[in-house]
Formats: C-alpha cells, structure tokens, sequence
C-alpha cells in the first residue's frame, strides 16, 4: 500500500503524503508497546482538542467583561455550556495526563540516555502548559483568577531592573481588562507554541524508540491504532464523566463570584493543576523566593537525567523506585497541605530528593 | 471455508470477521467524532439575541395612512409608510420609463400589501436621513420623500423623481409575518 500511495499522482507531486504512508503503513514498528505508550498521543489528541474548543470560546471571550462573557458563553452561546465544559476539563485531562507521562517515565527510568532530550522536552511542555493553563485560568474574571493575577502583577511590577521590566511587559500594568486583553494573546499563542512542544517531542521519541527487527516488525495501520482506540476509548470514558458530573473539578470555589477589587476571597486558591507548584513557590519567601521555587523545582526535574548516576547499567533499584513513589506523594501533599510547616518540610523533601537521594542512591544501586 | 476466511489475515473483505469488525470500529468512532465536533460549529452560530436582532419583527398596525414610521434595523433607518388611495393610483399612472431609475409599481411594494412600502430612509447621492414622514414634513413636489441636504425628490415609493440621487430608495429584506407584523432579515 505505501509504494501504491507514493507513485500516485497525489504521492509524486506532494511528497509529504509519501512520508505519511510510511508512517501508516511501513511495517517497522517492534510489536508488543504498552497502553501507557499512547499517552503522548492522547497529549497530542487532548491539546489539538483545546485548541479548537479554545478558538470557539475566543469568538465570544471579551477580556473587558470577563466574567458576564464567560457568563454570555454558558447561558446565551448555542452549546456554549458544553464547549465551556470542553476546555475546562480538557485542561484538567491534559494535566493529569502531562503528569502521568513524566511520572511513568520516571518509574520505568526511560529519561536516561538516549532519552535525554525526550524528558527534557517533556519537563519544556510540562512548564509551557502550566503558564498557559494558570494564563487560561486568571482569564475567567473569577475572584479567584483577579486575586491571582492581582498578587502575580503587582509583586512583578514592584521588582526593579529588568525583572520588573520584563513583567511590566508582559502585563501591561496591574490587574484588570488592559491585562486580561494581551494575556488572551499569550494564552493562544504559548497554546500552539505547546502544539509545536508535542511535535518536536514526538520526533525526538521516534529517533531514540526501539527499532523492530527486519522482517519482525507491524505497521501502525491497524496494529497499533487499534491500541490507540482502545486507549482513547477508556480516555473518552473517563474525560465524559468529568465533563459531565463534575464540570467544575479542581476549581476553586471563589471563581463563581465576579472579580471584585474592594472584597478579598477568604483563602486565595488555585486550580488543581498549579498547586504543587504553587506550595513549592509560597514556601519560599518573597517575590524572588517564588520566582526562584518555580524555577528551581522544573529545573531539577530537567535535570533528572543527569542526577541519575546509575550510568548504562539496567539495574533497578528497589530503594529508588521506592523513593520515586514517594515524591509523587510528596507532591501530592504540596497540592493538598495547608499548612506551612508542613508545605516547606515538603517542599524540602522535593529538592533533597532531586539533588541528594538521586544521585547517591542510584550510584549506590548501579554497583 | 468460513474458518479459512475468519482466520485469513490479508482478508480485508465485508465476509470476514476483521472486515466487518473493522467497518463497526469506523462507524462508531466517526459518529463519535460528529457527536464531539457538533457543539463546537453549533456554537458559533449566532447566539439568540443577535439572531433576533437581525430578524426584528415590527408593528405596522399603528401607522396611519399617509405618514411613515421609522424602525432602526442593522443600524439603518428603515421608513415604513402606509399608501392612501390616490397616492397608490398615482403612482400606477406614472410612465415607468420616463423615470430616472425605471421601476414598476409592483417591484416597490409587497404582492399581498400593497398599501405598504418600506425603504431605507437614506438619499442615495448625499448619504442623508430623508424628510417626509409625516404629512406635515416637506415632502418635495411628488408627495413622497426631500432630501434636506442635496434636494433629492422621491415618490411615495420611493422612486427617485429629481435631484443629483440617481437610484432609488434601497429595499430591505423583510417579508409580512401577518397583516399586521412585518419581520426584517
């Protein structure tokens, strides 16, 4: 079928059609991939689904009138309810499955060499959806959301130098609809710039996957779309639940109430995708404390590949692989605790892990 | 046979197992797709109130004869005028061809109310609201509309009679919803 496709009259004129036929159909994929494996397809497929119900919402969305457009959407808009709901938990979807990707690919060690640049890139679209989705959710004009920004904007702005001038430029002053009106621009263009993370992802994935022997090998078409339905089905299950029970999970409260400059909400919250983050930045103190936190706590993760001092070896090591379910209750606990102490002890553990246990317990492990 | 055919994994035949598991699979995910897609283009479809706006239903009833009311749709005024007897006469008697902009009496007026006209109240050279909705307005030498700004003379139909206009009054889409409504759109 691939050589019939590439010298058809489509096939000789537009080349890329040949390149795609070989992807569908060449059989040179290794047989036998696992269900977690189509989660960067599904990435794929929840953000290009974004991107549309995004582009619906943008038609009505008026960053002057936040919270009456986003009210005009559910109410007046033919479906606007449901395609609200889409992009809502469309969000919440592709958080949980950026961070089940990265955390499977921590438990199964495949960030090591050659996967480098794959967890690297992986760590890149982690850090551009957080903007983009914290961007989405200060959008809404909930009292939330105004409370957000007002704390982001204003500790930026007081920053001096270039720090104070580059926020000065990205939000064009304190909060409000001068604010709302360009973050709405960076809201869809950072989105596409994720587009493009995703796709550079999956070309770095395809240079370093394990090649089938020849002769041995299936082709995607219908080998492994049949798994990818089979997944998209059990994903479209879970997403439609969500959707429809539960349109409003992991946001907070406070963001039914219209932003209101002269009330602040009783606890300023965030959706449930930046909490982590979020503890990791609050515990440290200051405006540059926070800065520092977000930067740091994506820049270890980056940096995985190297603290790993396991070399090529294939051991793995029980204590490790202890240690990594046990981050991922420690930043389970930093979305959940509310209390300080216990969000720096916390916090702590997430460094030390990283720049310490890392290092030395794979090291020890790899002899 | 059958067991050749169901184990046979080049078949891709509507017989075999795999052809019709296959046709099942894509039938379900395309109404699948459809079904996800549909809110999306649905939803921008107008809304409900720019959909009413841009199909306003107006009151005709209350217009006495020989004077016009004026409706705002889509941003223009639009005169909705209610013909006497001697006005509609008149205007059947006029020689079509000798006019500046030729146009029979029965392309101006709708078939079933005749004694109605609706026009988009602005002058067709200088773009200017027209005088002459009411009966004591000047109204020109042809009864119908003067332009205040260039002099423009229209008929009762809105048939440009005289002046630097050489068209006639544009006509609106609206139709008559009953005797008594009319809607635009």
């Amino acid at each position: 079928m691939t050589t019939e496709l590439k010298q058809s009259w489509a096939g000789e004129r537009l080349p890329i059609i040949g390149g795609l036929c070989t992807c569908l159909f060449a059989p040179v994929f290794k047989p036998g991939s696992k269900y977690f494996d189509t989660l960067l397809g599904l990435i794929a497929i929840t953000l290009a689904f974004l991107t549309f119900s995004g582009a619906v919402l943008a038609v009505y969305y008026d960053p002057w009138h936040a919270f009456a457009s986003v009210q005009f959407i559910d109410r007046n808009v033919h479906n606007g309810w449901l395609v609200h709901a889409y992009h809502a938990t469309g969000t919440t979807a592709l958080f949980g499955l950026v961070y089940l990707y990265l955390f499977r690919a921590m438990v199964t060690r495949g960030y090591r060499a050659p996967g480098e640049l794959v967890w690297g890139l992986g760590v890149k679209l982690l850090a551009v959806l957080l903007l983009v989705g914290w961007l989405g959710f200060v959008l809404t004009g909930g009292a939330a959301s105004y409370w957000s920004l007002f704390s982001a904007s204003n500790g930026v702005l007081a920053l001096s130098g270039a720090a104070g001038a580059i926020g000065n430029w990205f939000f064009g002053g304190p909060a409000g609809g001068n604010a709302l009106a360009r973050l709405v621009v960076f809201h869809a263009v950072l989105a596409l710039s994720a587009l493009v993370v995703v796709g550079v992802l999956f070309s770095a994935r395809g240079a370093v996957a394990p090649k089938a022997e020849r002769g041995r090998g299936v082709a995607f078409f219908p080998y492994y779309l049949s798994q990818y339905l089979a997944a998209l089905a059990v994903f479209a299950l879970i997403f439609s639940v969500l959707a429809f029970f539960a349109p409003h999970f992991g946001q907070p409260r406070a963001n039914a109430l219209p932003a209101d400059p002269l009330t602040l909400p009783v606890a300023v919250a965030l959706p449930w995708y930046l909490l982590p983050l979020a503890g990791v930045a609050g515990a440290l103190p200051g405006i540059w404390g926070g800065i520092l936190g977000v930067v740091g706590a994506l820049a270890v993760l980056a940096a995985l590949p190297w603290l790993d001092r396991s070399g090529p070896s294939d051991a793995k090591g029980g204590l490790y692989s202890f240690l990594t379910w046990a981050l991922a209750l420690d930043v389970l606990g930093l979305g959940l605790s509310c209390s300080p102490l216990l969000t720096l002890l916390l916090t702590l553990w997430y460094f030390f892990h990283f720049l310490v246990l890392t290092p030395v317990v794979t090291a020890m492990e790899a002899k | 046979m059958a067991e050749t055919a169901a184990t046979d994994a080049s078949s891709h035949g509507v017989d075999s197992r795999r052809g019709f598991l296959t046709i099942l699979t894509g039938a379900a995910s395309a109404v699948a797709a459809g079904t996800i897609v549909w809110p999306l283009i649905d939803a921008l479809n107008p809304d409900a109130q720019s959909e009413a706006s841009a199909r306003m239903i107006v009151d005709v009833a209350d217009i006495a004869e020989n004077t016009a009311k004026t409706a705002w749709w889509g941003g223009l005024p639009v005169y909705i005028r209610k013909l006497t007897a001697k006005q509609i006469a008149d205007a059947q008697a006029v020689m079509t061809s000798a006019l500046p902009d030729p146009a029979a009496f029965t392309e101006r007026v709708p078939a079933a109310y005749q004694n109605y006209v609706v026009v988009v109240g602005l002058n067709t050279g200088t773009p200017c609201a027209l005088e002459g909705n009411a009966p004591a307005d000047p109204r020109g030498d042809y009864d119908g509309w003067l332009c205040p700004c260039d002099g423009s003379q229209y008929d009762p139909l809105g048939r440009v009679r005289s002046g630097p206009a050489k068209k006639n009054l544009a006509i609106p889409r609206f139709k008559f919803i009953n005797a008594a409504q009319i809607q635009f759109g």
